[in-house]
């Protein structure tokens, strides 16, 4: 008799069975489809609301019996009761509701962006209201429209008070800016204290437009309109999130983006990088051409010159100084199979292993250390875990700002749960976590050695877990005990007391997931903290399971895959070690051609070979090192050494300023292949319009000129491209193009095609997980340069725009941010007498540069924190060429700099501005 | 006089301060209760005294304090609805003004039933000399150790806070109350959950009347078996009606529940009959939201028995008959009154106070308004009757609160039973001659 726990309710007098937390409408949805109830006030991803009422159903108790109209979107169904979608006094509500609100609507519909896809319009069109029977009286139809935002745009004559933005702004985004105002009749959204969207705290996610069923909320592309060709859905290209985007085509133009419901990533959310900063995908300032610089002047080529040009030039330099002089940077912003044909071309065509990535100057300390620590350089976990976390853990991390979507997730569970904050800057996750650990820049080692401490003084490690899953915890304790407290409280700014608390509700929590991001990495003890946050996990046994784990927050959009591809010296595609006599049979006979087995370069020994003589050709796909990597004038010397750069690029950036040969390559609105995200989920990009004409595909243009240096490789493609990389990658096994679906797969793939959500389950990749000992060290640009210069410059990112800004400072985000500003403690600021947005010359020992000043309480005393989103600034002349002692990271958070009011020389900002924008 | 408890010593001079209020007995409850009773005892009583919500629902108080979830670690919380709004009702801004530490002890003693630590006291908003009377009274209570660390030595604590609400009707529903109180917009929350599993910051709490509260020291006092016989059937004790309309005598009347209805009319001791001798047309009996009644149906039941000032009296007979005890807001009004008037007003009110969560009641008590301003226009025509009464349809049962029912009940009664009156002002416009008159006091605009 299984049958008796089965709970059946009623629909229309036929049983269906009920779920656990069933309201009367999700069962009505899974039986009937999604659109047999009319709803308006409900949305996917957001809670039940129950105030539009249209969604009405009758519930009597028995067949037939006396019924009450109850709202089906959150009333819990109960068993055995009779549910009646359509009884006619259902039908006259329902009617009636959408007729009381068309007396304050504008019937203007033949006009309006959303015509044909309104819910009010579809809803409205089903009930089969005819006319209005109320008696003309005061509405709402003479409100004022809100055009003052580049993106976001609001008529609310068209509002109908569902109240889905303010809950989108809410529940998804955590903004709160979007609120009801007024009562009853006169109840009216407002944003922020009754501002404009400009004015407003708005951070333009745009979550608002997506949720509201009419346009009283859209934005400036008209996302909602249906005057389009197509949808094609593709993968963002700004950060490691890895948004799935429905892209809206017209006439092979890209005309909006909104975000899937049915996205496992980000169910119906982006934020405005994704959703609107698309436009710079067809900006003027496009390259169409390939370049050839002649003279000291770029002239038009095609691509076939272009393609001698380089091929001539580089097998010229590796006759003369063999193909170790060569190297090539791959870039996380483009495919997997990008990357792969990328390192294929260095390794196998010039035959070095010269080849690195950006990654070397975001995440590879995370790579290394959490290969030391666990085994695999990867997050252990998923983002949908914060559903079934206690606590979380961020370190070195902005996530509102830098990974907009899961920050919001983050944002979300701060507010509710407890978040341990550990950031020199008081960031938007700091204000809503339980604890801040403001630290000061570089002691992040001390600061997790304290916590570890008090972790074990307290006794709260979970002893099974290190005797059964771990070795060198002995070791490793009696390290951390013989600490010298006082001091680590000195060197970090840290009260004990604030330490021991946070490290007591992380190790007490049920579950503990912790996060980190760049302000982990990029130190000189990068790898070590890393391997300090690992430890964390291991001895609280947060580890192969829901809820827990090292999650680092990948700054771009396939750092992961990049590394994963083999873009890296020291180890080929698939992270096998380049450097094993067996692995470089392998990968000689699978690329059928001898692979080297030299020691390759990472970038900063690329810089330090070019400006010694030794590198004579480097390869740049996609990337603006000249304005992103640290020590700017190192940077150029190097380059300008070279006797070949070649550049594939979207835009004249400064690096490619300084090329050879520019070759002008497609954004991923024009190219196919994957991404693969922070979680290790591997995505579809699907090419949503055709590549700008003169551009071409990263990944043609390896193949390319592989195939010009004489190389046959199969001509770009991602389905067979991804087979040749299953074939060699092991935790590829499994993947195959036509298999990954809408929400991708997250590796390991297995060979049946299986994916896996979360790592070390049984047991780590590497056996057991080692307990790795870290002693905190002072950085030595502290050292060398601390005495001369006072203050420690921290950079950072802005919501706004993207790492170099190439791409979002030619979209509409550069009105909402306009320039680079550097965040100064008011104390600090008085002291130089800086008043606030004046001009501030901030000197290291590499150069000097004016920033505006920002006075701010966000950082401590002695702490300045800016950006390099915009090039006349060059923050990056002030940054050090110190880097990880381990994987080589540059450290950007940590840089000795004294300021000065600025003198009055520096380049008008406002006569800057408008160079720019020329 | 029958049995008085609630405002038995208002007339004692310095009623209002602790002393006077203790040299009547008060604050024995609270004795009674800390010092020889477990919590679950208290309730124990409040369930036997049969004592119903006084705030207009009438739900079993004893009952809805069991219902309330008790998981550990989780703080519970007392509060008391002293939003006292609806139109006609004045009965807990007299006994808080009055005797402020009858609700300042059934506070307490409620809290420790409860086992609450801390209790709030929401009051409205306009109501700010009385938020001053109770600041006064919990400031005297703390001094006397009844309120505060350790109360009386029991180890029991209790903060008590009263909390001035801003001027909405809508907040004296309970859970809009308790988003008031969290600082937010005053929107009723969608139940289930509801407050006694999560209310207050999540947390389960207990939102009792003003009212009701001030009870339960007396059941304590005198047993919840002694206070169960006051009264008659399932409508036991005491109950304070605030009557007002064309009476005699206006005011505040503590009455044993069971009084017949006429008696309380025409009776001496309480409204004191009619005014100017004329005659009985309809009574609103339990503040604006209940079901008006035609004098004759309020007096008798459908059967024909006199009808008592009861809870279930006063319903029987359901919608078509009958009305409510409600807050017991009782509006009396004689053959003069324009029932069209006299709605088109109440219609108003609720225009005024829906809160605009839900599309019914939001442009539904709009269109109520604006209908019935027709009608005093003279612009109405019989059609508009209908509209009426299918908008009221509409709205009545099919909101998040019951804000839409209390704006749909006075329309649906008064076309009911004075369908007559409205006809008439479609048919003879003439008898709105005075319309213009009552513009101008009121300031008002007709509709264009």
């Amino acid at each position: 008799m299984e049958n008796t726990s089965i709970k059946v309710a009623y629909i229309n007098d036929q049983p269906y069975q009920i779920q656990d937390g069933d309201t009367i409408l999700k069962l009505v949805r899974r039986n009937f489809g999604h659109d047999f109830v009319p709803t308006l006030c409900d949305a996917p991803n957001l809670d039940p609301f129950g105030a539009c009422r249209v969604c009405s159903v009758d519930v009597a108790l028995v067949q037939g019996g006396p019924a009450k109209a109850q709202a089906s979107c959150h009333t819990p169904v109960m068993a055995n009761s009779y549910i009646y979608t359509d009884s006619t006094r259902i039908k006259r509500l329902r009617k009636n509701i959408i007729e009381l609100v068309l007396t304050d609507h504008p019937l203007d519909c033949l006009t309006c962006e959303v015509n044909n896809n309104c819910e009010l319009q579809t809803v409205a069109a089903k009930v089969g209201v005819r006319d209005v029977r109320y008696p003309e009286g005061k509405n709402h139809l003479d409100r004022k429209k809100d055009l003052s935002h580049p993106y976001m745009t609001s008529d609310l004559s068209k509002c109908i008070n569902c109240g889905r933005c303010v809950r989108a702004c809410d529940e998804v985004q955590g903004e709160f800016v979007l609120s009801m105002a007024g009562r009853g009749f006169d109840s009216h959204i407002i944003k922020s204290y009754n501002d404009s969207f400009f004015e407003s705290d708005c951070v333009s996610c745009g979550a608002c437009a997506q949720a509201c069923p009419t346009s009283a909320i859209s934005d400036v592309f008209e996302s909602k309109s249906i005057a389009v060709d197509k949808k094609v859905r593709t993968i963002c290209t700004y950060c490691g999130v890895g948004c799935n985007l429905e892209v809206a085509v017209a006439e092979n133009k890209v005309k909006s983006i909104q975000a899937p419901y049915d996205a496992d990533v980000n169910t119906g959310h982006t934020c405005l990088k994704g959703r609107f900063a698309f436009s710079f995908y067809n900006h003027p300032d496009r390259l169409k051409t390939p370049l050839i610089k002649r003279n000291g002047v770029f002239e038009p080529a095609t691509w076939d010159e272009a393609y001698d040009h380089i091929a001539n030039e580089l097998n010229r330099i590796k006759a003369t100084h063999g193909p170790d002089a060569i190297g090539g940077i791959s870039s996380a912003r483009c495919t997997n199979e990008e990357n792969y044909l990328m390192q294929k071309f260095i390794r196998a065509v010039i035959g070095t292993n010269n080849i690195d990535s950006c990654a070397r100057v975001c995440h590879s300390p995370t790579a290394l250390g959490m290969q030391r620590t666990f085994g695999t350089g990867a997050a252990t976990n998923s983002i949908i875990d914060l559903k079934y976390t206690d606590c979380i853990l961020v370190i070195g991390a902005n996530p509102t700002d830098a990974h907009p979507v899961t920050g919001a997730k983050l944002k979300q569970f701060a507010m509710k749960g407890t978040a341990i904050v550990i950031d020199p800057r008081r960031t938007e996750m700091a204000r809503y976590a339980k604890h801040h650990l403001q630290l000061k820049p570089g002691t992040n080692v001390a600061l997790l050695n304290m916590m570890l401490y008090y972790i074990i003084t307290e006794k709260l490690e979970d002893t099974s877990f290190i005797e059964s899953r771990t070795e060198g915890y002995q070791e490793f304790k009696n390290h951390i005990l013989s600490l010298d407290i006082a001091n680590l409280e000195k060197v970090t700014g840290v009260d004990r007391m604030q330490v021991k608390a946070a490290a007591i509700d992380y190790a007490s929590a049920r579950n503990a997931m912790s996060f980190h991001g760049l302000g982990v990495t990029e130190h000189s003890q990068g790898t070590y903290t890393v391997m300090l946050i690992a430890d964390l996990a291991m001895i609280t046994g947060n580890i192969g399971r829901r809820g827990v784990g090292v999650n680092p927050l990948r700054g771009q959009n396939n750092v992961q895959g990049a590394a994963d591809m083999g873009c890296q010296p020291h180890q080929g595609a698939g992270y096998l070690d380049s450097y094993d006599p067996e692995i470089n049979k392998m990968y000689s006979d699978f690329y059928k051609v001898k692979v080297p087995f030299s020691k390759g370069m990472k970038i900063p020994e690329m810089y330090d070979a070019s400006i010694a003589g030794k590198l004579k050709a480097l390869w740049l796909m996609g990337e603006d090192n000249v304005q992103t990597d640290p020590n700017t004038q190192h940077v150029m010397k190097a380059m300008s050494n070279l006797d070949l750069l070649v550049v594939q690029e979207l835009f004249m950036t400064e690096t490619a300023k300084m090329a050879h040969v520019i070759l002008p390559a497609s954004s991923f609105l024009e190219k196919s292949g994957t991404f693969t995200n922070g979680e290790r989920r591997i995505q579809k990009v699907q090419a949503v319009v055709p590549p700008i004409p003169g551009t071409k595909p990263d990944g043609q243009i390896m193949v390319e000129i592989m195939n010009k240096m004489g190389y046959a490789q199969a001509p770009y493609d991602p389905d067979t491209m991804l087979e040749e990389i299953s074939k060699i990658v092991p935790f590829f096994a499994g993947v195959k193009w036509s298999e990954l679906g809408d929400n991708g797969k997250q590796w390991p793939v297995l060979p049946d095609g299986s994916d896996t959500e979360i790592l070390h389950v049984e047991s780590f990749k590497r056996g057991k997980g080692k307990f790795q000992v870290a002693t905190w060290k002072e950085s030595e640009e502290i050292v060398n340069h601390g005495a001369e210069f006072p203050y420690i410059l921290t950079t950072n990112r802005e919501l706004e725009h993207y790492n170099c800004g190439a791409m979002t400072r030619r979209t509409g985000n550069v009105e909402i941010l306009t320039d680079d500003v550097l965040l100064i403690h008011p104390a600090d600021a008085a002291k130089h007498l800086i008043n606030d947005g004046e001009m501030v010359c901030v000197i290291s020992a590499r150069g000097k540069i004016d920033v505006k000043a920002k006075i701010s309480d966000q950082v401590k005393e002695g702490v300045l924190s800016s950006t390099f989103h915009f090039p006349d600034v060059r923050m990056n002349d002030l940054t050090s060429s110190v880097s990880d002692s381990e994987a080589m990271c540059p450290e950007y958070k940590v840089v000795a700099v004294n300021i000065r009011k600025s003198k009055g020389k520096y380049k008008n900002p406002e006569l800057a501005a408008t160079q720019n924008a020329v | 006089m029958s049995r008085q408890l609630l405002l038995e010593h208002i007339n004692t001079p310095g009623i209002r301060g602790i002393k006077a209020f203790r040299e009547k007995g008060g604050y024995s409850a609270l004795e009674k209760a800390l010092k020889t009773m477990k919590p679950d005892e208290v309730t124990e009583e409040v369930k036997k005294s049969g004592l119903r919500g006084r705030g207009g629902a009438g739900f079993p108080t004893g009952m809805k304090w069991s219902f309330l979830a008790k998981p550990d670690g989780v703080p519970r919380y007392l509060v008391c609805n002293a939003d006292e709004s609806e139109p006609g009702t004045f009965k807990d801004r007299y006994l808080m003004s009055h005797i402020p530490h009858s609700l300042v002890e059934g506070m307490i003693v409620s809290s420790y039933a409860l086992g609450a630590n801390t209790a709030y006291i929401y009051i409205r908003g306009e109501m700010l000399y009385v938020y001053h009377i109770l600041e006064e009274a919990i400031a005297e209570a703390y001094e006397a150790g009844f309120l505060g660390k350790n109360i009386l030595g029991t180890g029991y604590s209790l903060d008590l806070y009263v909390h001035p609400g801003g001027g909405a009707y809508i907040c004296g529903e309970e859970t809009a109350l308790l988003e008031s109180l969290e600082g937010k917009r005053g929107n009723p929350r969608i139940k289930p959950p509801f407050p006694a599993v999560k209310g207050l910051w999540q947390s389960p709490t207990v939102v009792n009347n003003v009212e009701t509260i001030a009870a339960v020291p007396h059941i304590i006092n005198m047993s919840g078996d002694e206070y169960a016989k006051i009264g008659i059937g399932k409508s036991t004790g005491t109950k304070l009606i605030s009557a007002c309309g064309h009476i005699n005598k206006p005011g505040v009347y503590e009455i044993e529940l069971g009084v017949p209805v006429e008696e309380f009319i025409y009776s001496d001791k309480y409204c004191g009959g009619i005014r100017n001798g004329k005659k009985l047309k309809a009574v609103v009996a339990g503040g604006s939201s209940v079901p008006i009644l035609p004098g004759e149906m309020i007096l008798k039941t459908p059967t024909g028995e006199p009808r008592l000032m009861s809870y279930e009296s006063l319903s029987e007979g359901g919608f078509a008959g009958g009305t409510m005890l409600g807050s017991g807001g009782f509006i009396v009004m004689d053959e003069d009154t324009s029932i069209v008037k006299n709605l088109w007003n109440f219609t108003r009110f609720y225009h005024h106070e829906s809160c605009g969560q839900c599309s019914p009641c939001r442009e539904g008590t709009g269109w109520m308004e604006k209908i019935l301003h027709k009608f005093m226009d003279g612009h109405a025509t019989l059609k508009d009757i209908d509209l009426l009464w299918d908008i009221q349809s509409k709205i009545e049962g099919k909101t998040i609160c019951p804000l839409g029912d209390a704006a749909a009940w006075p329309v649906a009664s008064a076309i009911r039973h004075f369908r007559s009156e409205f006809e008439d002002y479609v048919r003879n416009p003439e008898k709105i001659k005075d319309i213009k008159h009552y513009y101008r006091l009121n300031n008002l605009q007709p509709v264009s």
